[in-house]
């Protein structure tokens, strides 16, 4: 199998437009969480959430989550330099959830008050997740083999193993892959329905957590083969150096109790990069502040790299839970904590919790130069996975 | 690198006009009818008869369940069952859906449009994330490995079926069951409907247990044929639009793949859209010069829904055994003789191929 490294960069965050505005505010501990404004949240417990403050290449012919996907993909492809030819190789797979479901719930709600709302077909077009890969496709000019994948909140970190499988396996030399996911109403609510929302914003590993925040956003890396990559004088970020996926098989909802699944899958990308787990000195973790999956993950983390012997924080405090652009977005902050030798912090932690036997890099973001780092990305139906990068 | 043969152990189906296994489906295909059409929004539409599931899912199940979800276990059940694979060894799931539970996502909204905060129901919520069928089915069928949903316009069956073979030939899992489910939804036909969509819809559920051959031979497993080759690209077109460009790598790579020559049949995925159809025509035509063989696609008879796309590659390698190929035209049977190519081709240029030949 041929090493896959990582070339190209995009994030459209709550931080704003461009990795520069995200890389600054995860380093800095900033938190984008929010009062909500993009639509009504007055009937609900939790009110705030954070969004994108600007949303790129916004038309009313585009959903939200496809002017959040052009933005960081073509910020990743312009990075790494690609021009059209190589475009025209280059595989895309996309992880996404909530597609541009934005606008289809203005639409149905509309309908369902008799009124007509212009655009709409526009808007059901784009309706599903599967309609940003044929956007992006089609405005950035890839004609590689192209999915999209739906594994609910590690969506995107899915997104780029799968990119990864299809060169090291020699099928393309080229993939652009990340995840995406505008703020819906239906993911507001639900998560409100579940009662696992926090009303403040979320504090993951705290002792007094009470639930997530949601965010919004995405982010794109450009995968290549590293002889290729090498051989163009590409600037390589880090390596991508294993990955791997495991089901639960438990509960649609909730975690395996002894956190089974991802303890597999860390163990999984550990085998795949050939690397002893005393390798690893970060993990970014899925870190969502509600009290079951922290402590299943932390439990998960101390099974396969030994308590308190890796540094771990969750970028969620900052900028919440981005659904299915979580992975991508994470995968992208673990690549810059490995190029800057800074691991940012988790925001708004203040009483680390005792069952959490690791420093959790309280609210300061720690200067650390770390060899390999792991970001986890875990979602409904016990869905786990975990991408580990070796620094370039 | 090396790459492992792969063989189907294992059908499932699930849909208007068959439920069972690869006995099933071989004996509709032997003599295949048309399922009933309904006539949805101005739409016609195949349904699934009611109380089909019943026998096939556990009350509880029943209960909890959402129908796609349903759908998806039962059919993955009776590949599982037919496979005789032992979960626990290792397997993977691959869930291919055009359109997920819209059914559940459009009550979801509706509680909230009824009865504001108070009418939202936590039960439903998880069911409007597109991975509920593959979530339930894991945990029906304690698929442990990586378990993946794809998302594509019209051929997100046959994609999974291509994207769980690459993960058995690559040597990451030793099984993989993968396949296709939709459900017909009401308010999705009349959303298709006006953007224009031209495809006669259908619902159900087919599910292939893929194996790598020396796992399956080792355990003495029954194999019903082999899936030679297997590739998916993309044809530029605009999203929901048609291309011009008729050149095939999906066909060329699947065929250089299987390295067992030209195919004796096709099961392609035209499905009424004369636009749609026309250029898969073309590609084909493009593809496989003046021999392009005898074609048939089963839509007509079923409906189109992902279920299908994963169909024909069960019913690829029924015919590549029995060397009979049934025409979803009312015509006769035709005699063929190798391997067959499943192709499927989609609005906005998501491509498929993949070669299906006796074991």
């Amino acid at each position: 199998m041929r090493p896959v490294v990582v070339t190209g960069l995009g994030a459209v965050s709550p931080f704003g437009v461009g990795v520069k505005p995200y890389w600054a505010g995860l380093a800095a501990g900033a938190c984008a969480i929010r009062p909500l404004t993009l639509f009504d949240a007055a009937a609900f417990r939790c009110r705030i959430a954070a969004a994108v403050p600007e949303s790129p290449g916004a038309s009313p012919r585009r959903s939200r989550a496809d002017g959040l996907a052009l933005g960081a993909a073509g910020e990743a492809l312009d990075d790494a330099g690609l021009g059209r030819v190589e475009r025209r190789e280059a595989a895309l797979i996309v992880g996404a959830v909530g597609g541009g479901m934005l606008e289809a719930e203005a639409w149905y709600w509309a309908r369902a008050q008799g009124e007509r709302v212009p655009s709409w077909a526009a808007a059901l077009r784009s309706m599903l997740p599967g309609s940003h890969a044929g956007t992006l496709a089609h405005r950035l000019g890839l004609g590689g083999p192209r999915h999209s994948v739906v594994t609910a909140c590690s969506s995107g970190a899915v997104a780029l193993a799968e990119a990864a499988e299809l060169i090291a396996d020699g099928v393309v030399d080229v993939a652009l892959a990340g995840g995406v996911d505008a703020m819906t109403r239906l993911c507001f609510m639900g998560f409100n329905a579940l009662k696992l929302l926090d009303p403040e914003p979320c504090r993951p590993f705290d002792r007094d957590r009470r639930g997530m925040s949601i965010g919004e956003g995405a982010a794109f890396v450009v995968l290549e083969a590293a002889e290729r990559a090498h051989a163009r004088g590409a600037r390589v970020y880090a390596e991508l150096a294993g990955h791997g996926m495991t089901t639960d098989a438990f509960h649609v909802t909730a975690p395996q109790p002894e956190g089974e699944g991802m303890t597999r899958a860390m163990r999984a990308a550990l085998a795949v990069a050939g690397l002893d787990p005393r390798g690893v000195g970060y993990v970014n973790a899925h870190g969502t502040a509600t009290p079951q999956n922290d402590r299943i993950e932390a439990l998960a983390i101390a099974r396969v790299f030994g308590e308190g012997r890796v540094l771990v924080s969750s970028n969620k405090s900052m900028i919440g839970h981005t659904m299915a652009a979580a992975g991508g977005l994470e995968a992208v902050a673990t690549i810059l904590a490995l190029t800057h030798e800074l691991v940012p912090p988790t925001a708004n932690l203040g009483t680390p919790d005792a069952d959490v036997a690791f420093d959790c890099v309280p609210r300061v973001a720690r200067e650390a130069a770390i060899e390999h780092a792991i970001s986890n990305s875990f979602g409904f139906g016990g869905q786990n996975v975990t991408l580990l990068f070796r620094r370039a | 690198m090396e790459r492992r043969a792969v063989v189907v152990t294992g059908v499932g189906v699930v849909n208007a006009a068959i439920v069972g296994a690869s006995p099933a489906l071989g004996a509709w295909l032997a003599a295949p009818r048309p399922a009933a059409r309904v006539t949805a929004h101005g739409r016609p539409a195949v349904r699934l008869p009611e109380g089909t599931l019943a026998g096939l899912i556990d009350p509880g199940e029943a209960r909890r369940l959402s129908r796609v979800c349903q759908l998806t276990i039962a059919a993955a059940r009776l590949a599982t069952v037919e496979s005789g694979l032992d979960p626990a060894r290792g397997l993977g799931l691959v869930v291919g859906s055009e359109l997920g539970d819209f059914t559940s996502t459009i009550a979801f909204a509706d509680g909230y449009l009824a009865r504001g905060a108070a009418g939202l129901s936590a039960l439903l919520f998880p069911n409007t994330v597109m991975n509920t069928m593959a979530a339930t089915t894991a945990i029906a069928v304690a698929a442990r490995e990586l378990a993946l949903t794809l998302n594509v316009p019209t051929v997100a069956g046959e994609l999974a079926i291509a994207r769980g073979v690459a993960a058995v030939a690559s040597g990451r899992v030793d099984a993989v069951l993968a396949g296709g489910v939709d459900e017909v939804d009401p308010l999705v036909e009349e959303m298709l409907g006006t953007l224009g969509d031209r495809d006669v819809r259908g619902e159900g559920a087919a599910f292939l247990v893929l194996e790598a051959e020396s796992v399956a031979r080792a355990r003495g497993a029954t194999t019903l044929g082999r899936l030679a080759g297997a590739a998916w690209r993309a044809l530029p077109a605009r999203p929901w639009g048609v291309g011009r460009r008729s050149g095939s790598r999906a066909i060329e790579e699947a065929l250089a793949g299987a390295a067992l020559g030209p195919p004796g049949f096709v099961y392609c995925s035209a499905s009424g859209d004369a636009e749609r159809d026309g250029w898969e025509a073309r590609v084909l035509a493009a593809a496989l010069g003046d021999a392009t063989p005898p074609a048939v696609s089963l839509a007509p008879l079923l409906g189109q829904h992902a279920g299908l796309g994963a169909l024909r590659v069960a019913a690829a390698l029924w015919t590549a055994r029995a060397g009979v190929l049934p025409d979803d035209a009312g015509g006769p049977a035709r005699r063929v003789a190798g391997p067959g190519l499943v192709h499927g081709l989609a609005r906005g240029g998501a491509h498929v191929a993949v070669i299906a030949s006796a074991a």
